[in-house]
């Protein structure tokens, strides 16, 4: 794992200093309310409905036992005992006081942890496939590049007032678990035929009000060019994004107005200038890329066999593990390990929440028996990346004694869910008990393994945290005449074959989703040829035979 | 005379300003003056012609590359921030300093605070306007707090890359 | 009828107008039938921008016998995350509380969608 120097320690002290300093001019008076906010946003703390919320980066998702422990430590001692895991891979405290923010962001700079450009108009928290260095499909470890693009982006002094917010995703493996054409960027790593390495650039995808698939601009970037082609991005981006519409500000409206070839031909004209005036230049040099790269190289990795009897004789006596290794394990490219997911999603608890207890009780599973690497899933669950399958059973054990061994990775109820209006100042709708309530009505395991991969995700309003677009089954809260409803959408996917949902039909109120859901998942049950998803047969179908099941039933 | 503050070898430092703002409904003022770039574009070469030094007012909406002809001739390019939200002029100095190799001040103006002052000097940024009120001192604080920087800019200041050689 | 609420700048704690002070809990909230005594009130706490934030008033409507936040998002203000019911001002429990939890399922029972409005 990337562990920082003193460079990086120093850039952490500074940071924490100056926002002690602007927290101390807000509460003296020199500073307004207006003039505070970006300071604060910029540092990850909002002011939401019960409290201020604080979001700390995850950088590329990755996080050690000594950081996570630290995340509960500050959950005991500032919060209310919780943290809530988010779809950009970050951590969320819900319950922080103003004046503790600067000694909480000392704590965080004590293990290398920051709340910088979680929010704000600047290059947000850079996401990465949390299999990396672990799974056999990827062509590369995609952090290398994700670690220099963390630093590249950390107090860029040109991009710290973009139109808009901006998100950029990495990842080396044909199965996209970072959602990457739906990302301002999607860095796609690819392996040409002479063995060089290269980035498939997709630029201007997005969710929110106006969803678009990210196009792609170049088809194979170099990958020691990838730094200044992302700066040529980011300038044309900065130079011509609207700012004069908060809603159409993104640079997938900017990408959509001038057509991908225009947009393209100009990142390449202003990539090119660059290179003509460089000095020295953006890209890293060779040594930088070869340092990061030593970071994360594979370690402590033993020679096994490909099959391990513990695990194999606890999956014939045991069922409950037996479901678990079928649903939350999976492949390594070590033989004899396994990547093993822990999912956030208990039946009846809030969808990407950890107490303190279970954060500790991850921490010491990951230090025992994970190498000591922890990832945060964009689908807001956890990783132990590198398990020996031997570890399995033990690594199983602990979690269940946590609460933690829920067996239902990619099943429906692991249910994306933003903290919607229980908390956010944002929402129009609760998302958090639409996902428990319909969790509860698929609470018998074994017919959600039969109901196999399907993906439910809830947005409490538009702004779409809760990536409802490309939700198999998507749910987006709206506000009708005062009350809750809840518009349904079908068939997005958020994955390498990325697609926005289509709507179902008129938003239901709040109590009758988890119906509707049920009454969807019953119709793909019917119509289902053997081995379709859920996905699969709506795309077979479309939408007609869901829609007439849902509302028929409204009469 | 009102001041400004100066970036100089690295430092904030008060300094006299020389320079009469004219607004483009105003008639204008003797001495050196920094106008708009349509009246530059209108009345320059005169205003140049009487020995004067004239430095150009660009928004936030008008490109740097209006001017690349004219860079040799002008004093001052004072970048005019509508919103400090609005970073457009972050990269109009760096392409003065960076592409168009202008070596005359390039000024901040507008809604300037001192918490941009670190990204305003990295971007090429060598006087300053504050509107918080913010002197020479808070600058300098503010501009020099971060003791490494991770990328390259328009300053001289080395990466992080290039001091872990 | 209404009351002016905010949140309180050094902790973000929902906080209500009584009589020129902030207090936490709605139940003490002061009420204004008259819209000139609170549009004074509003213009007394933006006044304080170093004690509180988002300073604005709430419409109310009488639900059970008290008056009650028209608007769900003040309900749920008022009480505290309903995935937590142990968290925000509900965990303390009285009539109050009670009666602004049932004023959100009496609107859901008799489907009179105005009693929840947004502001």
């Amino acid at each position: 794992m990337y562990r920082y120097d003193t460079i990086d320690r120093e850039m952490l002290a500074d940071r924490a200093a100056e926002f002690r300093s602007q927290v101390g001019r807000r509460l003296a008076g020199d500073l307004s309310e207006d003039q505070f906010k970006p300071l604060r946003l910029m540092n990850g703390l909002y002011l939401q409905l019960h409290a201020y919320m604080l979001r700390i980066a995850i950088p590329y998702g990755s996080m050690n036992p000594i950081q996570l422990r630290k995340l509960a430590w500050i959950a005991r001692t500032y919060d209310r005992g919780y943290g809530h895991f988010t779809t950009r891979t970050n951590l969320q405290f819900h319950w922080i006081k103003l004046r503790d923010a600067p000694d909480i962001l000392d704590e965080l700079a004590s293990v290398d942890m920051h709340a910088i450009q979680t929010s704000g108009n600047c290059i947000r928290n850079v996401t990465a496939d949390p299999y990396a260095g672990a799974t056999a499909e990827e062509v590369d470890d995609p952090r290398v590049w994700a670690e220099a693009i963390r630093q590249w982006s950390t107090f860029h002094p040109e991009f710290s007032f973009l139109p808009r917010k901006f998100k950029i995703a990495v990842t080396a493996a044909p199965k996209d678990r970072t959602a990457a054409r739906v990302h301002d960027i999607g860095l796609v790593l690819k392996r040409a035929r002479d063995g060089a390495l290269g980035f498939e650039v997709i630029v201007g995808g997005g969710m929110g009000r106006t969803p678009h698939i990210g196009p792609t601009i170049r088809e194979f970037l170099p990958v020691n060019r990838l730094m200044s082609y992302l700066e040529a991005i980011l300038r044309v981006y900065n130079r011509h994004g609207r700012r004069d519409n908060i809603y159409k500000a993104r640079i997938k409206i900017l990408v959509a107005a001038l057509g991908v070839e225009e947009f393209t031909r100009q990142v390449e004209a202003e990539w090119l200038k660059m290179d003509a005036q460089a000095e020295g230049g953006v890209d890293l040099p060779d040594t930088e890329l070869a340092r990061i790269r030593g970071a994360f190289a594979p370690t402590g990795f033993e020679s096994l066999p490909l099959q391990s009897e513990p695990l194999e004789l606890e999956k014939a006596a045991n069922p409950a593990f037996a479901r678990f290794v079928r649903n939350n394990l999976k492949p390594h490219k070590k033989p004899g390990y396994g990547i093993v997911e822990i999912s956030l999603k208990a039946v009846g608890e809030t969808p990407g929440d950890a107490t303190a207890d279970q954060m500790d009780v991850v921490a010491d599973l990951a230090e025992r028996y994970g190498q000591g690497d922890i990832r945060v899933t964009h689908e807001q669950n956890l990783v132990l990346p590198h398990v020996k399958l031997d570890d399995v059973p033990a690594v199983w054990a602990g979690l269940r004694e946590a609460g933690l061994a829920t067996p239902n990775i990619n099943l429906v109820s692991d249910i994306i869910a933003c903290p919607g209006l229980d908390y956010c100042a944002l929402a129009n709708a609760r998302a958090i008990p639409v996902a428990q309530n319909i969790a509860e009505k698929f609470r018998d395991e074994e017919r959600a393994e039969l109901i196999g991969e399907l993906k439910i995700k809830i947005s409490g309003c538009i702004n779409a945290c809760g990536h409802h677009h490309v939700g198999h089954i998507g749910i987006l809260g709206v506000d009708k005449k005062g009350e809750e409803f809840y518009q349904l959408t079908l068939g997005g996917s958020g994955a390498e074959d990325a697609a926005l949902g289509t709507i179902l039909g008129p938003a239901l109120p709040y109590d009758r989703v988890a119906d509707a859901v049920d009454t969807l998942v019953d119709v793909y049950l019917r119509e289902r040829t053997d081995g379709e998803r859920f996905l699969d047969t709506f795309r077979r179908t479309g939408v007609a035979p869901f829609k007439e099941a849902v509302y028929a039933d409204a009469h | 005379m009102p001041t400004l503050i100066r970036w100089r070898d690295g430092r904030a430092e008060l300094a006299e300003d020389a320079f009469t703002h004219v607004a483009d409904d105003q008639d204008v003022a003797s001495g050196d003056v920094i106008i708009s770039l349509s009246r530059f574009q209108a009345d320059g070469d005169r205003l140049l012609h009487e020995g004067r030094k004239v430095g150009v007012r660009l928004t936030s909406e008008e490109a740097v590359e209006a001017l690349t002809y004219d860079l040799p001739r002008i004093a001052v390019v004072a970048l005019e921030f509508p919103k400090y939200r609005d970073g457009r002029h972050y990269t109009n100095a760096r392409l003065l300093r960076e592409r168009f190799a202008f070596t005359g001040e390039v000024r901040a103006v507008g809604d300037v605070l001192r918490e941009q002052a670190g990204f305003m000097v990295r971007c090429g940024f060598d006087a300053f306007e504050p509107a918080d009120g913010a002197g020479s001192q808070e600058w300098d604080a503010a501009a020099r707090r971060y003791r490494h920087v991770y990328q390259r800019a328009a300053d001289t200041r080395i990466p992080a890359y290039v001091e872990r050689e | 009828m209404k009351a002016l609420t905010a949140n309180r700048l050094l902790d973000g704690e929902v906080v209500f107008w009584k009589a020129g002070q902030w207090v936490e809990r709605f139940a003490d909230a002061e009420l204004f039938s008259d819209d000139e005594a609170a549009t004074a009130a509003e213009a007394h706490g933006k006044n304080q921008p170093t004690v509180v934030v988002d300073v604005y008033l709430i419409d109310l409507i009488e639900a059970e016998g008290v008056w009650a936040p028209i608007s769900y998002r003040e309900r749920i203000r008022a009480l505290g995350p309903t995935n937590h019911l142990a968290h925000g001002k509900q965990a303390e429990g009285g009539a109050v509380i009670e009666a602004l939890q049932h004023a959100h399922g009496a609107a859901r029972s008799t489907g009179r969608v105005n009693l929840i409005k947004r502001k």
